[in-house]
């Protein structure tokens, strides 16, 4: 799936306009604990979270998570920006919960991170 | 559709005590790993999905009268959280599934 | 018909779409660009100029010969004024091709200055819808012309010096081992992590894991560098009393990543090898983290995991990872 599709589904508001949202999508994770995102996310993922802290980018960095989600439009501080502007992560902040996202998104063909092999 | 239904249809395995599940109609879907922002969103009735597996989320499922727990990718509550889940009357259903997996087909089965 | 309306921004632009996030990221650069390069950096060398009283037929030659559309008009090294292709095309419709440049041209040309950004030269170009401007010195003497063609060159030629910029950097760290000779070289990364500091956590096994790839290691392996490092890391900044120090070590066929602090010290290690088990705050767990899951994933992550602490001493933890050949395709 695109990232562009990913905006489109989670009717979501880009916050990261610098970043090109030209990228593929292999999988979803769905996750508030960043442990499970390091053990469970794969490469090009997107994480749907409801998190806003600086540490998800962080994280999403150090698990080659490509886009963010954030879900109940919750808007993440400066610094989270920042950095994912620096580590060239896409961020989104989307109106719904998180159990939406996923519903959506799993519709729309996007499978789990561990759908093939665990990571 | 009943709980029954969904736990065949996602073949969750049943931590808890059993019990009449097609008598329970689940109303929705919510997941978080945040047990303040399930306190907060949540719905009486959901089903609860996440991979926390510690004491502290019977006491939230309670208190919020979600359906049921659905605990992912095998976390694996300690006796004592199950013993506890019996006593408050909460289900817990546990599955080796990831939470995006099983939001996703629970949506597909018509849990929006 | 409709009344007459203001242009619609497709008309406007003649795009059928907004500005995508790529383009506007390449803008970005080459607005930065713009600015960067100076108009000296992107000249061409040699200048071709006329004298006032020359002959348009002259000016005509010097056009055909260097194949260009305009000519600086200069009078003792003084600009005077600028002979376009359309100036002459003007002369030979009147039957003038015989008289002196200075009766056609225009005068008192608009020039901009050699140590002026690009962004200046494009600037007047647009307002203008000028094609080609005189370069003047310091000394407002004339050394060279502008056109819009340099500017997309010199552009051009910037960018592509970005890219092999990066090239050469991997490329330097990715041969740092072969020219070193020792019998061992072990390339050694230690960070200093602060206890309680979530708003930096994670910066150092970043770093690592930038290190790493850097260096030439498959991006897979860096991915589980990072990880293990992270989980690590995050443990110095929720469960130590002074923080820690992080090391990475990268030997020939192996990646070793520590962490040790000086306490508290962990009192039953089976314990907290246990899924699920964990001592972190409320406070922690909100932010996302404390699950009780680090060590677990760290030893799923790792070839090798091994923990040791004294109670009211410290804590040392050791991940090593193996290298294949397939994960060094650099230095490492």
């Amino acid at each position: 799936m695109n990232l562009r599709d990913v905006i489109a589904i989670s009717k979501g508001e880009i916050l990261t306009p610098q970043l090109s949202a030209d990228a593929e999508i292999f999988s979803g994770c769905c996750a508030d604990l960043m442990s499970d995102v390091l053990a469970y996310s794969r490469p090009q993922a997107v994480l749907l979270t409801g998190l806003i802290n600086p540490q998800v980018v962080r994280t999403a960095q150090v698990a080659d998570v490509r886009a963010i989600v954030f879900a109940h439009d919750k808007q993440p501080p400066p610094e989270t920006l920042a950095i994912a502007v620096q580590e060239n992560i896409f961020l989104i902040r989307s109106p719904m919960s998180m159990y939406e996202l996923s519903g959506k998104l799993y519709a729309a063909g996007l499978r789990s991170c561990d759908a093939d092999e665990r990571a | 559709m009943n709980l029954q239904h969904v736990i065949d249809a996602l073949q969750l395995s049943v931590l808890t005590e059993a019990r009449d599940f097609s008598a329970i109609s689940p109303s929705g879907g919510y997941a978080s790993d945040l047990l303040s922002c399930v306190m907060a969103g949540t719905k009486k009735g959901a089903l609860w999905i996440t991979l926390q597996a510690h004491m502290n989320i019977v006491a939230v499922a309670a208190l919020t009268e979600v359906a049921a727990i659905v605990i992912t990718e095998n976390a694996q509550p300690e006796s004592a959280v199950i013993a506890k889940a019996d006593e408050q009357n909460v289900i817990l259903l546990s599955t080796p599934k990831t939470s995006y997996e099983i939001c996703g087909a629970l949506w597909e089965i018509g849990f929006r | 018909m409709n009344a007459p309306r203001p242009p619609t921004e497709q008309e406007k632009f003649g795009r059928h779409r907004p500005l995508t996030d790529r383009d506007a990221h390449e803008i970005n650069r080459v607005e930065e660009l713009s600015y960067d390069l100076k108009i000296h950096e992107i000249i061409a060398a040699e200048v071709v100029a006329i004298a006032p009283d020359a002959p348009l037929s002259d000016a005509l030659d010097l056009l055909r010969l260097h194949r260009i559309s305009g000519l600086p008009v200069v009078d003792e090294e003084n600009l005077v004024g600028i002979i376009s292709v359309e100036d002459i095309l003007r002369a030979l419709q009147n039957g003038e091709i015989h008289l002196p440049v200075k009766n056609y041209m225009s005068a008192d040309p608009v020039s901009v200055r050699a140590s002026d950004s690009i962004v200046e030269a494009i600037k007047i170009f647009t307002e203008t819808g000028l094609g080609r401007l005189p370069v003047l010195n310091e000394n407002k003497r004339l050394i060279g012309i502008i056109t819009k063609g340099d500017i997309t060159r010199g552009i051009l030629r910037a960018v592509q010096h970005d890219y092999q910029e990066e090239e050469v950097r991997r490329y330097r760290a990715s041969h740092l081992f072969e020219d070193i000779v020792s019998d061992r070289t072990t390339l050694v990364l230690r960070y200093a992590i602060q206890a309680g500091d979530f708003t930096h956590g994670g910066n150092a096994s970043a770093n690592i894991k930038r290190a790493l790839l850097r260096l030439g290691a498959n991006p897979q392996l860096a991915r589980r560098c990072g990880i293990a490092a992270y989980e690590a890391e995050m443990n110095l900044i929720i469960h130590t009393a002074k923080g820690g120090v992080l090391k990475l070590e990268v030997e020939s066929n192996e990646i070793v990543i520590s962490a040790a602090d000086d306490g508290p010290g962990i009192e039953d290690i089976q314990k907290v090898l246990q899924p699920g088990y964990s001592t972190a705050s409320d406070q922690i767990r909100a932010m996302g983290f404390g699950a009780g899951m680090g060590l677990v994933n760290i030893q799923r992550t790792v070839d090798a995991m091994e923990l040791k602490s004294a109670p009211g001493k410290g804590s040392k933890l050791i991940m090593r990872i193996a290298m294949s050949a397939d994960d060094k395709k650099g230095a490492l």
